[in-house]
């Protein structure tokens, strides 16, 4: 059964897609896996964040997502993508896979966005994408001890570094300003020899394991 | 894919960048385009974002946040500052990119730092597209410039002051005490004193000391020895007296045109109450040049045959190329030219003359163009011409033609000396160019009053006379002829106006210089005529009677006045640093043993060289914008 089938039977009783979401759910499964290990001056990394009715997993919902591109160490405001997802949650999200590609995606606090990302995915499009994701949360902290010891949010991170956002608690708006922290972050990895989208992810877990304990 | 994120984006860039001054004055498309290009990174502090070493910037900066540091690199301070810091909203590299060179600066992030960034060709497009920018990019690199001109030529005097000690002020050459003897001391105890110090010459004062005479060692054979001379009788009887003398002020060019100009080998060097400091000689000023000024100049005069004179004229213009080497500046080098050819062309006029029997003719020879405005440099051709009086009409066919065979000999050994004959015919062998006051007058006269393209092209050659040979008054006679011809109609000054306003300065808006096709500019044509041009009806204007473009300058705006006399330097200077570089290619060019000419590949210039030839052209559209006032143009 091909996987345009599956998803049909899997979405139940959602609204159809559109023809072009479906191009782009067709598109972004015909895209060969990366290992990504390429250094970052060659990586298109995309900068996703989330707007929720709340910060609550089990009872929220999505409402909107917003994303930026941030290709070859530069910061695009062409290349981005913002969306809500109502009336057509389907399409919002299709949308995203393709603009996302198989780009490794950046997220400030992977727990939230990521798990309110895949529950989506699922729900809506009935299967969930595989990507290789780069938690902010936890890799900034490893990166810039001497300026947060541990793991702190969002807000901290902009007043350390004095970063500005158009507009907060907007998926887009708090993108752009996780996107500006992760220009930073890959610049300081940079020095540290961590020069690939794999190697920061992992950088990132072992910051995480490390505070476990 | 939905477009409102980039639309959101790009909108929260144009809000950033309408914070800052020139972009919320910017033209909304204009804005517009510049957002949707510029794309954001980051330079951790300490990091460099661009330097010289980087070569032509690819990129144009808008710092978002943090601070970049420009610091000055390389041994040439170009701005006053050494570093400067900018904030967000601020830009660079303004006058690299326009110009499509590398940044004389260095940029370095001082804390972590954002920056917008767009490639240079948008930069360039915007410059097109917005006036508002253009005007915001230009004013910047001029005002940059003003400011750097001064920091620029201090640097490169004091450059060229380190080089060589031409520039010495007398004052500081003398190194012993002045040694000297009264009128009315006996030579005999002179002479002795001149023994024992080892002196070549001996200085004779007044009681207030101030020098009234001099004796030198080559004066002892004819004088004292082969004359027979008393030695008991006083020195004041033996010297020669009213010596040159130059002011310590004077620097050691002043001494050593003085010396070559009459041929001198000792000056005396004075203060201002005209009392005797110190004497430089010869070999004071030229311990270290191979061929001195003296030796030319008595080779020249001297000389008894072409075959001498020729190999004088290498000298010259071996010194020429010594001069240069040591970085001599354009007015000082061809005054040096100037003096040292006119003795040339004098010597070859007077062996010609003993083989021509012209006994009894009253004429002078004049010299027209570059040569006529001492501005030879060491490739000008032939240009001149005679002024002749003729009382008897009977005998004014006989006279013009005795003068052209005269002149046809000199001709021809001005070209075996190593200047060419002119292509055009303007040389006094052309029986159309030996002519009496009143034939010249009419002549000129009637250039001024039918200004036909012909004519103007005359003007600017022939106008720029001057006697080198002769009676001097049949010039002078001539030029105030002429002034007052050329001051009563403003019309063909009008005219003279729009044919020098033809040729415009090779200034690029985007790029530094418009170059030819083969990338080089012809620094005759698009250079130095700018300047001679405009000065040459300054002068007819204002009636100067020197022919010196540098003198027409001065003099002329002095009296017609609106112009500082700084701004009237900075033109001078411009012109000057455009006749430097003219000897300067010329010197390579016979280094490299091809044909000499005027073109000069700006590329090839040093920044510092590019950046002064920029501002010299500058200087050009000063003058020819005054011009076009003046006339309405």
């Amino acid at each position: 059964m091909s996987w345009l089938s599956r998803l049909k039977n899997a979405r139940g009783n959602q609204p159809p897609l559109s023809a072009e979401a479906e191009r782009a759910l067709e598109a972004w499964h015909a895209l060969a896996e990366s290992a990504h290990e390429q250094p970052h001056f060659e990586s298109r990394y995309v900068v996703l964040n989330t707007e929720a009715t709340g910060l609550d997993l089990e009872r929220d919902r999505l409402l909107a997502v917003g994303a930026i591109a941030v290709d070859g160490g530069l910061l695009h405001p062409q290349d981005a993508y913002h969306a809500q997802l109502e009336p057509l949650p389907g399409d919002a999200l299709a949308g995203l896979l393709g603009f996302a590609r198989n780009s490794p995606l950046v997220v400030f606090n992977a727990t939230f966005n990521r798990t309110m990302l895949e529950r989506a995915f699922s729900r809506m499009l009935g299967f969930t994408p595989e990507f290789l994701w780069i938690d902010l949360y936890f890799l900034l902290p490893s990166l810039f001890p001497e300026r947060l010891e541990r793991p702190g949010r969002l807000a901290d991170w902009m007043a350390a570094f004095e970063i500005e956002t158009f507009q907060r608690h907007h998926a887009l708006g708090d993108a752009w300003a996780i996107a500006q922290l992760f220009l930073a972050a890959q610049s300081r990895a940079l020095s540290l020899a961590v020069t690939s989208p794999r190697a920061l992810a992992e950088h990132a877990q072992a910051y995480r394991q490390k505070i476990k304990v | 894919m939905s477009n409102d994120a980039a639309d959101l984006l790009v909108g929260a860039s144009m809000d950033f960048l309408r914070n800052f001054s020139p972009f919320n004055r910017m033209e909304p498309g204009a804005l517009t385009f510049l957002a949707e290009r510029a794309v954001l990174a980051f330079h951790a502090r300490g990091s460099e974002i661009l330097t010289p070493e980087s070569g032509v910037p690819s990129h144009f900066y808008i710092v978002q946040r943090g601070k970049i540091q420009a610091r000055q690199t390389g041994q040439t301070t170009v701005t006053e500052y050494t570093s400067l810091t900018l904030g967000p909203g601020e830009c660079f590299p303004i006058g690299a990119i326009s110009a499509r060179r590398p940044s004389t600066n260095a940029y370095v992030a001082v804390e972590d730092s954002f920056c917008f960034q767009i490639s240079a060709d948008d930069f360039l497009h915007l410059m097109q597209i917005s006036p508002v920018f253009h005007l915001f990019c230009t004013q910047y690199i001029a005002s940059l410039l003003s400011q750097s001109r001064q920091q620029l030529q201090s640097t490169f005097a004091q450059r060229a002051a380190e080089q060589q000690t031409m520039t010495t002020a007398l004052g500081k050459l003398i190194e012993k005490e002045a040694v000297f003897v009264t009128p009315d001391t006996p030579t005999r105890s002179a002479l002795e004193r001149m023994s024992e110090l080892h002196l070549g010459c001996m200085v004779v004062v007044d009681a207030e000391r101030r020098p009234v005479g001099i004796l030198t060692q080559s004066d002892l054979l004819p004088r004292v020895i082969l004359a027979g001379f008393d030695l008991a009788r006083p020195i004041g009887e033996l010297m020669t007296a009213n010596p040159h003398q130059l002011p310590a002020s004077a620097s050691a060019y002043d001494a050593a045109l003085e010396m070559a100009t009459h041929g001198v080998r000792h000056l005396l060097v004075v203060d201002s109450d005209s009392v005797l400091l110190g004497v430089v000689s010869e070999r004071d000023l030229f311990s270290l040049q191979r061929i001195s000024l003296r030796q030319i100049r008595a080779g020249i005069d001297n000389a008894a045959d072409i075959e001498a004179l020729q190999r004088a004229s290498k000298d010259i213009r071996q010194l020429a190329l010594n001069l240069i080497a040591q970085g001599i500046g354009a007015e000082q080098l061809t005054q040096f030219i100037s003096a040292l050819n006119d003795a040339l062309t004098r010597r070859i006029i007077i062996l010609a003359r003993e083989r021509h029997e012209l006994v009894g003719i009253d004429f002078a020879w004049l010299a027209f163009g570059s040569e006529g405005r001492h501005e030879q440099t060491l490739s000008t051709d032939q240009d001149n011409g005679i002024i002749f009086r003729c009382a008897e009409p009977k005998q004014l066919k006989d006279t013009r033609a005795r003068l052209v065979e005269f002149a046809r000999t000199v001709n021809e050994d001005l070209a075996a000396c190593g200047f060419p004959l002119c292509k055009g015919n303007i040389m006094a062998s052309n029986p159309e160019l030996c002519l009496t006051l009143d034939e010249w007058k009419s002549r000129f006269g009637d250039w001024i009053r039918e200004p036909d393209p012909q004519a103007l092209l005359n003007a600017s050659i022939f106008f720029d006379f001057r006697v080198l040979y002769g009676n001097e008054r049949f010039g002078d006679q001539l030029r105030s002829a002429l002034n007052k011809g050329a001051k009563g109609n403003s019309a063909f000054l009008r005219m003279m106006a729009a044919n020098a306003l033809k040729v415009m300065p090779p200034l690029g808006r985007i790029r530094d210089f418009v170059v030819d096709e083969d990338g080089t500019i012809d620094m005759k044509k698009s250079g130095a005529r700018l300047f001679v041009d405009v000065a040459r009806i300054l002068a007819l204007r204002t009636g100067v009677e020197s022919s010196s473009t540098v003198q027409r300058l001065r003099q002329g705006s002095t009296k017609i006045g609106g112009m500082s006399p700084e701004e009237v330097s900075a033109i001078i200077d411009g012109f000057n640093f455009i006749q430097l570089l003219r000897l300067r290619s010329q010197h390579l060019e016979t280094e490299h043993d091809s044909a000499e000419d005027n073109r000069i590949d700006p590329e090839s210039l040093n920044e510092l060289d590019r950046r002064i030839l920029k501002e010299a052209f500058r200087q050009a559209r000063k003058l020819q914008l005054r011009l076009k006032l003046d006339y309405q143009l």
